[in-house]
Order: structure tokens, then sequence, then C-alpha cells
């Protein structure tokens, strides 16, 4: 094909071009790969915290407990469907966080039966749900079961215990009876029990002092509540109005402020795909002018003989925009993928127990190698509609 | 019916506050099948004629026909249209493009009417045979003498069955031996196909070889004669 040969006549100089669409899409395809990954684990959050209400302690308490009679006050509201007592834990306690942009490892105690209501659903990868009302047993998440390595029936220690822990600290043996599908999101670094057991770790949690005192079967941390399936986030933010309206001594979330924090969140990164996307569009872009100029210079008087053959300034211009497009495609089809070789590296990389950071999805696909095929169409433009309007004669006594 | 009819044709360049008369009111025929020379010194017009007739250029004034369509009335695809089907070029120098091959030079016309390169390849590959570089069909440009060029050059010219083929200087840059094969070569198209040649030459011999000589000078005909050594269409009678 005569475009192939024209772009490889130049090989230098097509090299240089297409590098710098390369560089473009490579910095597109990385950085969308991470803001893909943040906003999964952002929709994550806006489909968890959009399904239900969470209620905690009043404005004003310090201490995140409550007295679990509170589930059945909340029941009683109009809307109110289901709720449940829940627990988190810090699964590594007094362990310094270095920067992550995951989540860290948590111990989330509940009723198995709120995995039917919620709406984050997590399959299992083997094993199975918590056994209603045993105690002893947890199901991990993807990835931190990976970072302990653990098969089913494997024991772990829960909380881990920290190299510098105090003398007093206290953590107890589970059975793993099952293991989560990756979710990108929260679930992955959870680690669930059930109810009873969360309790233990609660009292385990409090001051000596007043731990002997407080009968912690009688105890919730936080209340997790929801509406008939398919409520919609604007009445289940009146349904939490109305708890806060009619049971005193809890404090109901509005779902969507907290949804509205995700998504929020959410901007941030797609301003950074915007941004390499304009990096992408800028660097490129000017490559592919200057080659196509070049090229329009250097070829004057093929253009005229084309002309004097019968080509019409529509069959030039069809010609200069096919190579242009053609450079485009070669440099988005290469920068995508060293692109997504790096990410595919860098999550393969990545100590097991941290969550991955990159995140390539088909839609990232499409506009990394769609944008370079654009881009250098329309970087040929231009210099396509030049060399088309040359006028034959002229052309051909060009030297 | 005149296979091209020249009325009135001039055409003017500007050169700052000089105006020059590059053709100056040209009239007359070529009938179909004719072999023509255009003859005359350098400036003389000779080149602007051939282009104005292969429609590259549009006349100043005066009108051009060719197989009685009035030209000066189409567009600037129609004009793409006719000088694909109705003329063939041949140039001096810079003639075939060095990234194509022989075979993809000659159907290189072809790209530009539809359906062409379907209908066109038997007839590419047929001319190849008659311009006698049916051993050269991959050969790329640069692996050709100057003679051997030409010869692809005015395969390309007739691909698409002109009625009409145009050469500006063709044997400018050959030797004599090879120029007269060339000439050869042109004269049996000529006669096989019934194609009308118009060629451009200084050489007064190859112009003796045609069957009509137009002599140019300052952009006006000189003199038109008919000679009768070739052509089909010749009359071998001298015009004033
Ligand atoms: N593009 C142009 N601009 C200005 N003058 C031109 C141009 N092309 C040709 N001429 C002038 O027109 C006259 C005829 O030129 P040309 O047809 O090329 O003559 P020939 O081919 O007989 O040597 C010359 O005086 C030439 O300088
Ligand atoms: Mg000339």
């Amino acid at each position: 094909m005569e475009v192939l040969r024209n772009v490889t006549r130049h090989k230098l100089r097509s090299f240089l071009t297409i590098s710098g669409i390369v560089i473009g899409v490579l910095a597109l395809t990385t950085m969308g790969a991470l803001a893909e990954n943040f906003n999964a684990l952002l929709d994550g959050g806006v489909t968890y915290f959009g399904s239900n209400i969470q209620v905690g302690p009043p404005d004003g308490q310090s201490a995140s407990l409550l007295p679990i009679s509170k589930i059945d006050e909340i029941k009683q509201i109009d809307g109110v469907a289901a709720a449940f007592a829940s627990y988190g834990f810090s699964a590594k306690p007094g362990q310094i966080t270095a920067v992550s942009f995951g989540i860290p490892d948590t111990i989330v105690a509940g009723d198995p039966a709120e995995n039917n209501w919620a709406a984050l659903k997590t399959t299992f990868a083997q094993g199975h749900q918590l056994d209603a009302s045993s105690t002893g047993q947890v199901v991990l998440g993807s990835t931190i079961d990976k970072e302990f390595a653990k098969k089913i029936g494997d024991t772990i220690d829960l909380p881990v215990k920290p190299s510098d822990a105090k003398p007093d600290f206290v953590n107890h043996a589970f059975t793993v009876v099952g293991i989560l599908n990756p979710t990108r999101t929260a679930p992955d670094t959870f680690a669930y029990i059930n109810v009873a057991d969360g309790q233990t770790l609660l009292k385990d949690s409090l001051p000596v002092a007043i731990r002997d005192q407080i009968d912690v079967s009688k105890i919730t941390e936080a209340i997790n509540v929801y509406g008939k399936p398919g409520t919609s986030l604007s009445d289940l933010d009146k349904i939490a109005d109305r708890i806060n309206a009619q049971v005193p001594g809890v404090k109901a979330v509005r779902p969507s402020q907290l949804v509205n924090s995700f998504k929020s969140g959410g901007a941030i990164f797609t301003a950074i795909t915007t941004a390499a996307a304009l990096l992408a569009l800028i660097i490129g872009g000017l490559s592919v002018v200057n080659t196509m100029f070049m090229a329009v210079a250097e070829r004057v008087r093929e253009i005229g003989l084309k002309k004097a053959v019968g080509a019409t300034t529509f069959n030039i211009m069809g010609e200069f925009l096919v190579e242009a497009t053609l450079i485009g495609i070669v440099g988005g089809v290469v920068g995508y993928g060293l692109g997504a070789l790096i990410t595919i590296i860098a999550n393969a990389t990545t100590p097991p127990g941290q969550s991955t950071l990159f995140l390539v999805t088909p839609n990232l696909t499409i506009l990394a190698i769609g944008f370079a095929t654009v881009l250098g169409a329309v970087a040929g433009v231009l210099p396509a509609w030049r060399a088309a309007r040359l006028d034959p004669v002229t052309a051909l006594r060009n030297e | 019916m005149a296979n091209v009819r020249l009325v009135n044709l001039t055409k003017q360049y500007k050169r700052g506050a000089e105006v020059i008369h590059a053709l100056d009111d040209v009239t007359l025929d070529i009938e179909k099948g004719e072999f023509v020379a255009v003859v005359g010194r350098s400036g003389s017009g000779k080149t602007t004629m051939l282009d104005l007739m292969g429609l590259l250029l549009r006349p100043t004034s005066g009108s051009l026909f060719i197989d009685d369509i009035d030209t000066s009335k189409l567009g600037d695809r129609q004009l793409a249209q006719m000088r694909a089907r109705r003329v063939g070029f041949v140039f001096q120098e810079y003639n075939l493009l060095s990234g194509l091959n022989v075979l993809e030079n000659v159907m290189l016309p072809l790209r530009y009417v539809k359906d062409g390169r379907k209908r066109g390849a038997p007839r590419a590959v047929e001319l190849i045979e008659r311009v006698g570089l049916s051993d050269r069909v991959r050969h790329r440009p640069t692996e050709l003498s100057g003679g051997q060029a030409q010869r692809v050059a005015i395969a390309r010219s007739m691909v698409n069955s002109p009625s009409l083929i145009l050469l500006d200087e063709p044997t400018g840059a050959v030797d004599t031996e090879t120029a007269q094969q060339l000439v050869d070569l042109l004269k049996r198209l000529n006669q096989e196909d019934r194609v009308t040649i118009v060629i451009v030459t200084h050489d007064l011999d190859i112009a003796g070889q045609a069957s009509r000589q137009i002599r140019l000078k300052d952009g006006r005909v000189l003199t038109d004669e008919r000679v009768g050594a070739a052509g089909a269409g010749s009359l071998g009678v001298p015009v004033a």
C-alpha cells in the first residue's frame, strides 16, 4: 500500500512522530487507568452508601456506642425494612499506614443476612458465607486474603498483633470459611465476622476500667438501615430525617450526603484524565501537524502529477488524511499497548495486600486508541488541505 | 468533430505591471488521430498551450473544446474527470512516483476513475507489454533508464484510453537513439489506437516525422503545416 510506504519511507521522521503520539497516549492510558481505578473504588462507595442509611451515636457523643435496642425503635419508623448492628475494627491496629490509595484492612462484624440487603453484592471465590450465629469464623476479602496467604480452613489471628503491642493486647483465632472475589472496592480489604465475635472485639477494645461493667451484647457501634429494595436515594434521605426526628439518642446520616462526597472525589480524577488527554493532544497533535507539513512540502511534485492524471482536490486531501490517521492509529495502538503493559506490570508487582493502582477498562481502551486516531486525522486536516489546493502546474514545476 | 478545438485561446500572466502574453489569441482544430508536433523557441508558449489543452491551466480568455465539450463550463471535479479519462500527459521529467513500482505507476490514473482499478488492471499489463517493459513490472523508477521511464509514462498516459496524449519535451533528457525509439513507439500507438498525439519538441528531426507541425512564436501560431509523413488522420495539406 502506498500510504504505508509513504509512512515507512522516512523511517526516522515517522518514528519520531509516532513516538510523540505514543508518549501522549501512554500518559493518557496510565493516568486514565489510575483514574478508572479510583472511580471503581468510589463507585463502590456510591453504591454502598447510596443503598442504606448509616446510623451512629448523636453529635457530641465521643464513644461510638449505641444501645442495640435502638434497632427495634428504628424498625418502627415508616419506610424502614431492615436494620442491622454493625461493628468495625482496624485489622492492623497501631500500624502507621504508609501513604496508600486503598482502603485500610478492616474487620467488619455484622449479620450475614445483611448481605441480602446490601446493594454492593459480593460473591465467593471459595468457601461460603459465615454460618449464622456461629463464632470464630471469618470471610476474607480478596486483597486481605492474598496479604496473609490464607486458604479455606486456615486460621488467622485478628486483629493482627502489632510489633510494639502493649502487654494487655489480645486477639482471637478465626477460621477462614470463605474468600470473596475481587470487587475493586471496599470489601477487598475487609475481614467479615459475626456479630457475637464483633462484640468480643468491642469488649477487648474498651478501657480495662469499664470493660467488665458493660454488657457488650447490648451494644452496637453503628446501625445500618435499609428501605425496601428499590427505595430511591431521596426517599432514603427522608427516612434518615424521620429517624432523627423520632428516635432519640441516635444520628442518621442522609445517604445523599455521603454519595455526594464520593462523587466530588471522582471529579478530581476525571480532571486528571482530562489533563492527561490534553497533554497527549498537544504533544501528539503538534508532531503530526509538523510531519504532515513536511510531507506536503516534499511531495509537491507528486501532488502535481496526481492532479495532472485526474486526482481531484478531494482525492489528494483524502490521501493525506489517511496517512495522518494511520500515523495516529499506529501511535495510539503502540502507546496504549505500552501503557497497558506498564499498568499490568505495576499491578502484578504490587505487594500482596496492597490495593492495585491501575484499572484498564474497555472504555479507556476505546478512548485512548480512538483519541489518537481522531488526533491524527484532525492534525492532518490543515496540511492535507494545503496539499490538495496546490495548482498542478505550479506543483509540477516545483524544484 | 474535432478532437481538440482552440478558439481565440489566450493565457496571460501578470508580472508586476507587465502582462506576459504566454498564449495569444490562438484558434486551431486538432482532428482525432493526428500526430502533431509543436515547435518554437523557448518561451514561445508551447508548454502553456499544452497545459491549457491538458486542462492543467484555465485560459484568460477564449475557449477550449475537447471532443466538443466546452471545458470553460466545467467545474473542478469535472475537469479532473476529463483529465483522468480523455487526456494523457507525459512530461520531460518527474513523470513517475518513486514510491510506486512500474505497474503501480501505470495504474495511477485508474485510481481517479470509478471502478478504474478493477477494469484497468489488464489494460495496464497489456500497455506495459506494448511499451516493451514486461520484464520490469515490479521495478522501481530508480532502477530504470531514462528511456524506460518515459515508456512507463507513455503507458500510464494511455491507461484510461484517452482520445488525446500530450507530451511536453518527452525526449529532452535522452540520447538521440532512445528518442527515436520513443517516437517510433508513439507512432505505433497513434496508428494502432488512433489516439491523437501532440508532442512539444525542440528536435526538428522528430518534428519532421509528425503529420502536422505547429510553430509558435511569442504565444502566436507562426506556421501550421500538415506534412503527411505519419498520422492516421493526416491530410498532407499545408494550412496558412
Ligand atoms: N506561471 C507563470 N508566470 C509568469 N509567466 C509565465 C508562467 N509560465 C510561463 N510564463 C511565461 O509565459 C511564456 C511562455 O512560457 P512557456 O509556455 O513555458 O514557453 P515554452 O514552453 O515554449 O518554453 C514565457 O515568457 C514564460 O516566461
Ligand atoms: Mg516548455
